[in-house]
């Protein structure tokens, strides 16, 4: 079983590095995750247009995975953004990100945003 | 057990946990026997009993008994239960322990001298303490098992304390030198004669840590009795009047205190963190205007962050325990909660107001204060988005509810309230990301005025709070045949007294009332 997670994970992070290096931001969340709408909303108004996966509560080798790629996350909510390509973090990372005026320029290092 | 067995709520790390311990015998709830329980609280601490900070917690008095029918209550009940002794000798016993009998007799004749007005100020403070101190006469040895293998530090502190000083000289220095926060780690040196290695140091200081954080909850929880306590007098005598009068009065008291234990814990380190405020102001305030040295000036403002760090950190835990308490503001002044955002005060109004005050800005600096105003502001609409979002969903939950699966939904609702803590905790986020980066973007001469002004800018909105609910109301009441312009607080009283006065003229809808 073990040995089954594992190759699962193994498949699943190749899924999510094919996944996040199509599109310039890539949003991981579950379906019923109101901060994911509060970081949906928080792009949208910079201009970015993030591509957003929901994975629903029965599909727990991917929420799984999506938590062991936060670490030791505290967080409840489930949310994980890529930009380009690359692991930014959960939503605190996002408000830490922004407020120290480093999500503006990884966004446009990503292409996600132009001006 | 010789202990009396009085429990109190608030007192272990986990609120409810601490429950089934208790065993509420007297109405003032002071001591805790040790049993089972209560030793893993103390296990949970992981910290012996800082005596130093007991003693200074004589003198603090941060804490009183705010009337004397308590403190008399408080002896009635010691007395009744037998066991007079174990308030009066909480101090000599206690110490006693670690060292030779001879001690107790000085102890003792000290203690009876002022035990009366030491005894009721210190039990609050007592709850980690106390339990040794209780265990006098009976579980001594299991005490000395259970303190020993904790605090071999403090008791030496303790022999150094009582051998270098006759005791009360020993006390009131101590207790006087411990005055403020700052001075408490002095009052701990000037204990030990001795030089005491780093993992010592620090273990006192963790200690020193535990001991201030039970002293807090006891607070806490002694101040919900007080409060229910005076609520509960106020309603018999609101009863009382109404059932003398037959006059209905309904809800003029004010709103049922029932405040969970997480969040009277949560106002209690409030109120204490905002005492620290005010000395962090002063701090800033005598530093910038003595001129010190930019590194001098560094060390106090971010001593000021992570004063601020602190409260974050305490909303946080607060939010785990009581969201509502915290989110709908009712541990700030109602001037403080009318404006309130998501559990606090909103990041780019603060630069708003700072913008002005903060002159002379290098044009880079402006340039990121607007910045940071811009991003914080995009940061508050997404949260706020977030949390319509999440009301909306909330109320299709429970608007869906029906005979047959209301439960389901139910849970569901539960499983939805439960995210308010997130929603919380990244305006918390927010908030002290909003700081930090002002204290980046500021030079530290620049960043002392900015967190000054933002302290008196605070304080002055909760003295607009006090000031408002204390303002004279003027009513106007209006019968048949004058007008009379009343001053007083009191609605209700001030209604039946005007009835009073009335004319024979008037129309009486209530009885006539003398």
């Amino acid at each position: 079983m073990q040995y089954e997670i594992e190759s699962w994970n193994g498949y699943l992070q190749k899924e999510i590095e094919r996944m996040t290096s199509k599109n310039a931001v890539v949003i991981f969340s579950k379906n019923t995750c109101c901060m994911c709408h509060a970081i949906k909303r928080l792009m949208c108004g910079m201009g970015v247009d993030p591509t957003v996966y929901e994975c629903d509560d029965h599909n727990l080798t991917w929420q799984h995975t999506l938590f062991s790629l936060l670490g030791n996350s505290s967080s409840s909510s489930l949310l994980v953004v890529f930009s380009g390509g690359k692991l930014v973090g959960s939503i605190d990372s996002i408000m830490v990100a922004h407020i120290n005026d480093i999500l503006v320029p990884l966004l446009k290092e990503a292409g996600a945003l132009w001006l | 057990m010789a202990s009396q067995g009085i429990g109190e709520t608030g007192l272990t790390d986990s609120g409810p946990s601490s429950h089934s311990h208790h065993n509420h015998n007297m109405p003032y709830a002071v001591y805790r026997g040790i049993n089972p329980a209560s030793t893993s609280f103390i296990n949970q601490e992981s910290s012996g009993f800082d005596f130093g900070e007991l003693e200074e917690a004589f003198v603090l008095q941060g804490f009183k008994i705010s009337n004397d029918e308590a403190k008399a209550s408080l002896y009635a009940a010691a007395a009744a239960t037998g066991k007079p002794a174990a308030t009066l000798e909480m101090f000599p016993s206690w110490p006693m322990r670690f060292q030779q009998t001879p001690r107790e007799k000085s102890k003792s004749r000290e203690e009876s001298t002022d035990s009366g007005s030491l005894s009721s100020r210190v039990q609050p403070h007592l709850e980690p303490e106390s339990p040794i101190s209780r265990k006098a006469s009976s579980d001594h040895q299991q005490n000395q098992l259970h303190i020993t293998h904790k605090s071999q530090e403090q008791q030496q502190q303790l022999q150094n304390m009582a051998s270098n000083n006759p005791r009360t000289g020993g006390l009131q220095t101590e207790l006087a030198a411990s005055k403020s926060n700052s001075e408490k780690k002095k009052g701990a040196a000037s204990t030990s004669e001795r030089v005491l290695d780093p993992k010592t140091l620090r273990r006192l200081a963790q200690n020193r840590e535990a001991a201030k954080k039970s002293r807090i909850r006891k607070k806490a929880y002694v101040q919900q009795l007080e409060t229910s306590r005076m609520r509960l007098s106020q309603l018999e005598q609101e009863l009382q009047r109404a059932s003398s009068q037959g006059i209905f009065l309904g809800g003029g008291t004010t709103a049922g205190s029932n405040i969970s234990s997480g969040a009277a814990i949560f106002d209690m380190e409030y109120s204490r963190w905002l005492d620290d405020d005010q000395r962090h102001m002063s701090e800033l305030r005598t530093a910038l205007q003595a001129h010190l040295s930019d590194g001098d000036l560094r060390l106090i403002v971010d001593g000021y962050i992570a004063h601020y760090d602190e409260i974050f950190c305490l909303k946080g835990v607060a939010a785990k325990s009581d969201v509502f308490h915290l989110i709908t503001g009712m541990w700030t002044t109602p001037a403080e909660r009318c404006f309130l955002w998501m559990g606090g005060f909103r990041p780019s109004e603060l630069i708003k107001m700072l913008i002005g005050q903060l002159d002379p800005l290098t044009e880079q600096q402006v340039v990121g204060i607007y910045s940071l105003q811009q991003s914080s502001q995009q940061a508050e609409d997404a949260l706020s988005q977030g949390l319509e979002q999440l009301q909306q969903s909330l109320i299709d939950t429970i608007a869906t509810a029906s005979l047959h699966d209301g439960m389901h939904h139910m849970a569901l609702a539960l499983g939805k309230l439960s995210n308010l803590e997130g929603f919380v905790r990244q305006a918390d986020n927010l908030r002290q990301q909003t700081l930090h980066q002002l204290h980046r973007i500021l030079t530290v001469r620049q960043a002392a005025r900015c967190f000054l002004v933002i302290g008196e800018y605070y304080g002055r909105l909760r003295a607009l709070s006090s000031l408002w609910l204390s303002r004279p109301r003027e009513t106007l009441i209006v019968d048949d045949n004058s007008c009379q312009t009343i001053t007083g607080l009191q609605m209700t009283q001030i209604n039946v007294t005007c009835q009073a006065k009335s004319s024979e003229g008037a129309n009486r809808t209530m009885p006539h009332v003398k």
